[in-house]
């Protein structure tokens, strides 16, 4: 080759990247592949984000896949990933997930990204490794507490509780009216999780470092009082028979419709089951609310959080420039916007500039005092540390239907984590 | 005293059936017209309207036209995968069961392993990959092949060996070419076993739902399997839509069985007399 030659390539080249620069301000065009979950409100939210992104930039084909949800969508995601084969953006959970996909060697960085400026810090720490940030916020956070049924409420006259004993006497007069208090649905085993994952701001109010206490081998839960209480607590309302009579045999969807339409008062659960009400209740969807669930101290109620599923990129995408502007395009208060429009609102959104509307169903606002100004709440255990067994929902199972005490379910638990740990490599197990 | 008892056996028999098969396929179909608030109760109730139509609209519409893709990729992958199958399957089993070699036991013991090892994800596909057939229709159709075919020839080899030699023998003696001899005289003599082979290994591969999770990516590669995705996640499922689905992909493989019931009856009991 000669130095001319060179010299001509490279001045192409440069004019290439001013080229592409260029683009990156103005409009985007190429094809673009996603690969996203097949809940309902995933794919209608990455439908109407598409269709945005594809007025915006008329150039620009998109092509939306489903892959499935739970241990199957791992699978796909660390098949395809292992083999190359993954789409240029797709949607994966955030935290102890994400690091089991290898980030630094599968995952394009956008630390440097603009748009990641709007976003919170407490979501950028659960998709960060080796010091880059990889994903983008996908959905609003979730809290995880109890839904009550408002009409319940409004019959008997009840207040929210703010402690423990205030909920357990109103389970109690729910209880005497003929009415089932608490609704469990232990077909769906990860259902069962909740008592325990939920009551972990109360955990953190009285032991404020159990969290790297408990990834360094030295808090146990059958030994932190505070934490043995979120097994207790499950094992009262087992106890003193608040259930639904087919707590064994009914499923989240039984779940989700029961406390929608009054035949059960409380539903421990997650507030991404908004959109389930909304989709299988949709007349009822105001007739449900929220509230975290109750410590010992009245004055110290808050909300252990869920930090939202994430957006990525491959690294070994053909066109990173238009998925990284797809990204910040998500990530942006228009892509807000867009969601709301396309599922309506779930929750607060991780990203500065993002509004809810006026109208968000009574769950969601019940939500919202928690995370503003004066409000308390704390990320779930599962964003803290590493250390997640995985027989918790059995052994919860076992001790919802009696079959195992708070104590020795606790001990149980702490042994089923240490085979997690080791796992994991970490330090002092 | 002996009737008695047989026809309450019968009667026991298709009770028993009624059951099994029937009621099942009843409430698929009850389901299928629901809306997708009654579907939620997933209760064996009467439709409190009729949403049938809506459902099926709805089912065949979602996602671009899906169902559609899905019944045209998956009709060629089956149909193809088994005429290989079909044909590859029973030239082994005739060559096995006819020539007595050294390596049969090899042979025997490969075909063997075929069907116990189990086929691992991603090596298969950087395989693909290499001979550029990831992600492709024909790439799927030889994954099918490659995976049944062991099962395919145990069926054949078995079934070679009760055909008589002398009827070869004549045919070579009428001038037949080894070709003439396979395709003229014993592949349709193969024919209950081959109507056998064609019921199992199409309804499997047609149901097939695994395989072409991991190796068919892509919405234009979207199998009948697949489309129940559509409708069914972890945290929420419209069961209305999710029965449509089973019944529309149920429809073909009844149609399968109900093509050759008749055929496969009398497979059987032609086996049987030749013993």
């Amino acid at each position: 080759m000669t130095k001319t030659k060179l010299i001509a390539l490279m001045g192409a080249s440069t004019l290439g990247m001013l080229m592409t620069a260029s683009a990156v301000q103005a409009q985007q065009s190429g094809y673009l592949s996603i690969l996203v979950d097949n809940g309902p409100q995933s794919i209608a939210t990455m439908e109407a984000w598409a269709e945005a992104y594809k007025a915006m930039n008329p150039d620009v084909t998109i092509d939306i896949e489903v892959r499935p949800g739970g241990g199957e969508g791992d699978n796909i995601v660390k098949t395809r990933l292992a083999t190359g084969a993954m789409a240029d953006v797709f949607s994966y959970n955030s935290g102890s997930l994400f690091q089991a996909i290898n980030p630094t060697q599968n995952l394009l960085p956008l630390t440097d990204e603009a748009f990641q400026d709007g976003v919170q810090d407490s979501f950028k720490s659960v998709v960060s490794a080796g010091g880059e940030v990889y994903g983008a916020p996908f959905a609003p956070a979730m809290g995880g507490g109890i839904f009550y049924n408002k009409p319940i409420y409004e019959e008997l006259g009840l207040e929210i509780p703010t402690t423990w004993d205030e909920f357990m006497a109103n389970n109690e007069a729910i209880k005497e009216a003929g009415k089932v208090a608490v609704i469990q649905t232990y077909a769906d085993t990860w259902t069962s999780q909740l008592f325990v994952l939920s009551d972990f701001y109360n955990v953190l109010a009285e032991e404020p470092d159990f969290a790297e206490k408990f990834t360094a081998n030295e808090a146990k839960f059958a030994t932190t009082p505070a934490a043995l209480r979120g097994f207790e607590k499950l094992q009262e309302v087992a106890e003193a028979g608040y259930f639904n009579a087919d707590f064994g045999a009914a499923t989240y969807a039984d779940g989700v419709r029961m406390i929608a339409m009054g035949e059960g008062a409380h539903y421990p659960m997650l507030t991404f089951a908004v959109g389930a009400i909304a989709e299988t209740a949709p007349d009822y969807l105001d007739d449900v609310g929220f509230f975290a669930q109750p410590g010992d101290s009245a004055e110290n109620n808050g909300l252990t959080t869920w930090m939202p599923d994430s957006v990525y990129v491959a690294a070994n995408t053909a066109s990173p420039d238009l998925a990284k502007d797809f990204v910040a395009f998500i990530a942006s208060p228009e892509g807000c916007d867009v969601r709301n429009e396309a599922v309506g609102a779930t929750g607060p959104y991780m990203v500065a500039g993002c509004e809810l509307p006026a109208d968000v169903p009574p769950s969601v606002s019940d939500m919202l005092p928690y995370f503003q100004e004066g409000g308390q709440n704390a990320p779930a255990l599962e964003f803290l540390s590493p250390v997640k067994g995985p027989a918790l929902e059995q052994i919860l199972v076992e001790v919802g239907t009696g079959s195992r005490d708070a104590a020795s379910a606790a001990a149980l638990y702490d042994e089923d984590v240490r085979k997690q740990a080791q796992q994991l490599g970490l330090e002092g197990w | 005293m002996k009737k008695r008892t047989s026809i309450l056996g019968g009667a026991a028999a298709i009770a028993a059936t009624f059951v099994v098969f029937v009621i099942p396929f009843i409430f698929i179909i009850l389901m299928a017209f629901k809306d997708r608030q009654q579907s939620a109760l997933r209760d064996f109730s009467l439709p409190t309207g009729f949403h049938f139509w809506e459902n099926v609209v709805e089912v065949v519409k979602t996602r671009n036209w899906m169902m559609i893709t899905a019944f045209i990729n998956s009709s060629i992958i089956t149909v193809v995968s088994v005429t290989l199958l079909v044909i590859f399957a029973a030239m082994v089993g005739y060559v096995l069961a006819r020539r007595k070699t050294r390596w049969n036991g090899l042979i025997e013991f490969l075909v063997l392993a075929g069907l116990m090892v189990p086929p691992a994800v991603v090596p298969t596909i950087w395989l693909l990959q290499g001979l550029q057939l990831f992600g492709t229709l024909h790439g799927m159709i030889l994954i099918e092949v490659a995976y049944n075919l062991p099962f395919s020839i145990i069926l054949y080899r078995a079934f070679v060996a009760t055909i008589p030699r002398d009827l070869d023998e004549a045919a070579i003696i009428d001038g037949a070419r080894p070709l003439d001899v396979f395709f003229r005289i014993v592949l349709p003599l193969l024919w209950p076993v081959t109507v056998t082979n064609i019921v199992v290994q199409s309804v499997g591969i047609f149901n097939d739902f695994t395989n072409p999770l991991y190796y068919l990516p892509g919405n234009a590669n979207a199998t009948v399997q697949l489309t129940l995705y559509n409708f069914q996640s972890q945290f929420s499922t419209a069961y209305n839509l999710l029965f449509t689905n089973i019944l529309l992909i149920t429809i073909p493989p009844l149609l399968v069985f109900m093509f050759f019931n008749r055929q496969i009856v009398a497979g059987m009991t032609a086996g049987a007399v030749k013993g």
